[in-house]
């Protein structure tokens, strides 16, 4: 199953609606729901706000995997952008150091069970799996 | 959906999703908060980055002035959340029983 977004926050509500429909239509561990949806607005926003040289719309396809699903997210004519290079966070650090940025991608990067990245012709591919544990 | 609102003195209930879309709006209405405040999430069902962002934000202003947050009836999936960002050594947090 797959659709596109247009590039903005808005376009959430509808992400949501879709993957409703993917879980309901493929009966997907609800276990797995919020892992999804965290991940998949972390990546998408991250698309949205810096892959600005570019107004195509993100494509995100879902299919169930051995005992989850697979999500792709694709953003066309963009630089090259792996998330799995994303700088560390500190999450030991004290109060007056930590800061609000940077916390999305080390989510996905936690969460996952694994992530993996295309970047072919400037168009860039995330794709990642979430299992039922 | 996403709701925020005051549930008498110093406390504040968030109820629904707070994502990126939605964080302008829990950030504009904390902005107005001065003193020790208790944030009931019970309702909370999901929160991203961009919403604990604006926890973190908040806190961080509320310490310098001696006040601070203090999260209340957290669900399981959020308290993960919490844990896996390091929230649970910045914050007071009450888990869900």
């Amino acid at each position: 199953m797959q659709n596109e977004f247009g590039r903005s926050l808005e376009q959430l509500q509808y992400i949501v609606s879709f993957t409703d429909e993917f879980f309901a239509q493929n009966d997907i561990d609800a276990s797995l729901r919020y892992i999804v949806d965290l991940c998949v607005e972390e990546l998408f926003v991250n698309m949205v706000t810096y892959d600005t040289e570019t107004e195509s719309d993100i494509l995100i396809e879902m299919n169930p995997h051995e005992h989850g699903i697979e999500v792709s997210l694709t953003d066309f004519g963009v630089d090259r952008f792996d998330p799995r290079e994303a700088p560390p966070v500190d999450v030991d650090a004290p109060l007056e150091q930590r800061t609000p940025g940077g916390l999305g991608l080390f989510l996905v990067l936690k969460m996952v069970d694994s992530i993996h990245y295309e970047y072919r012709n400037r168009n860039s591919k995330i794709t990642f799996i979430a299992d039922r544990k | 959906m996403f709701q925020i609102g005051f549930d008498g003195p110093g406390k504040v209930i968030a109820q629904g999703r707070l994502d990126a879309a939605q964080a302008p709006h829990a950030q504009e209405f904390l902005d107005a908060v001065n003193e020790q405040c208790v944030i009931d999430l019970g309702g909370l069902e999901y929160i991203s980055s961009a919403g604990l962002g604006v926890l973190l934000r908040t806190h961080k202003r509320l310490m310098a002035g001696g006040g601070g947050l203090k999260l209340v009836n957290v669900n399981s999936h959020i308290n993960d959340i919490f844990m896996y960002s390091g929230f649970d050594r910045l914050f007071e947090i009450e888990a869900t029983e």
